[in-house]
């Protein structure tokens, strides 16, 4: 092969390189007015009736996900963005729902309880590809901050959305689910066994030290009773 | 042709009359658990969490319920006597053989499963009904599509027993 034909074989080899890396790159999405949405809970939840009053100081909300991206809940089409991280959300979307119920703290130093939230999955699961599978699962470490006992409630929420063809109607779609499943998951942590169980054991805590709950422990699974409901 | 237009609009009532009979509520409340697995299966648990939330999705358009309470749910002291819980396995799972789905056809070599959901009251923990649902998908397809022909199976059973059971009443 001639020297220049060489030259010229190699400069359209570097060309198409440079081409395919500019493709690639181009398919990471990036977050966009248009491709973001903001995901808030559309109607607060109205906790279970517990038999002592008490109020909750929320802490700290821990993302426990592993996901590098937290934000980005739709890869595929530009993808699609949370306006803010999904802690933020569920701590307002908590707060939302104890306030109205009286049972939402004004401080940390008055509540009866705190609370730490670490949150395991927030966004879109796999699925048949038919629909959309929105999942969000978290789980609250209760501390009585007068004896030290503490007891883990989980919760999750799921929600089954139609997929779309549009950009626009899937962005749509994928709010609504997130909405849903969202809601779900706090109906599911508020009107739960594994709350009331866990409210109960604290408060008796309180009023009789030696029956206290478990060993004072501020990681998630440690103290993992799940009572089932009735 | 006034005649047919009459006969049109006395057949759409009485459609639109059979529908809404179909979506009476026959229960308060229905808890969903997440089925577990038999020693053995080779599914993952995002199958079981699919499956969870496909049947929950099911059962809500089926309109049978009130609510399709989540998992571990507080149900009012009202509600309880008219609420159901389903608690179901997996008991059998065939991962299916695509060589065999190409070759032979007519559904063979695909994958199967097999699940108990077992009905009971809420009250008394009585059981209601016991189903036994069998799915076959073709061996090429994800995990989360057997799940939502199972779930679409399930509800339909059920909704099948509950009619029946009403029907002797």
């Amino acid at each position: 092969m001639r020297p220049t034909k060489r030259k010229a074989l190699s400069a359209l080899l570097f060309a198409l390189a440079i081409g395919c890396s500019v493709a690639f790159g181009a398919d990471d999405p990036k977050p966009k007015p248009e491709n973001t949405i903001s995901v808030h809970l559309a109607q607060a939840v109205n906790p279970q009736k517990f038999a002592q009053p008490f109020t909750i100081a929320i802490s700290d909300v821990m993302d426990r996900s592993g996901n590098p991206q937290p934000m980005l809940v739709y890869k595929p089409r530009g993808g699609i963005f949370t306006d803010r991280m999904p802690t933020e959300i569920l701590r307002e979307a908590l707060e939302n729902s104890l306030k109205p119920a009286g049972l939402l703290a004004s401080d940390k130093e008055t509540a009866d309880l705190t609370a730490r939230v670490y949150v395991f999955k927030f966004g879109l699961a796999a699925s048949s590809g038919m629909d959309f599978f929105g999942s969000v699962e978290f789980s609250v470490m209760l501390k009585n901050p007068k004896t030290g006992a503490t007891q883990e409630v989980r919760a999750s929420g799921t929600s089954i959305a139609n997929v779309a063809v549009l950009k626009k109607n899937i962005q749509k779609n994928v709010q609504e689910n997130l909405e849903t499943a969202l809601g779900d998951a706090l109906t599911n942590f508020f009107r739960g066994a594994q709350l009331r169980d866990a409210v109960k054991t604290l408060m008796k805590a309180q009023e009789n030290p030696a029956t206290g709950a478990e060993h004072p422990t501020d990681k998630p699974g440690a103290s993992a009773t799940q009572p089932q409901s009735k | 042709m006034r005649k047919i237009w009459l006969c049109m609009l006395t057949a759409l009532l009485c459609g639109a009359g059979t529908f809404a009979k179909d979506s009476e509520q026959y229960y308060k409340t229905a808890e969903v658990k997440h089925y577990t697995k038999m020693e053995g299966i080779e599914l993952s648990d995002a199958f079981t969490d699919y499956l969870y939330a496909e049947l929950r999705a099911e059962l809500t358009k089926t309109k049978m319920f009130g609510r399709v309470a989540s998992e571990g749910e507080v149900v009012d002291d009202a509600d309880v006597p008219s609420s159901i819980v389903l608690n179901g396995q997996l008991i059998e799972f065939k991962k299916g053989n695509l060589a065999k789905e190409v070759i032979i056809g007519f559904s063979s070599g695909y994958r199967r499963l097999k699940l108990d959901t077992v009905i009971t009251n809420r009250k008394d923990g009585a059981t209601l009904f016991t189903l036994h649902t069998q799915v076959r998908t073709p061996p090429n397809r994800t995990e989360q599509l057997m799940a939502k022909a199972a779930a679409q199976e399930i509800a339909h059973e059920l909704r099948e027993e509950i009619k029946k059971s009403r029907e002797k009443k």
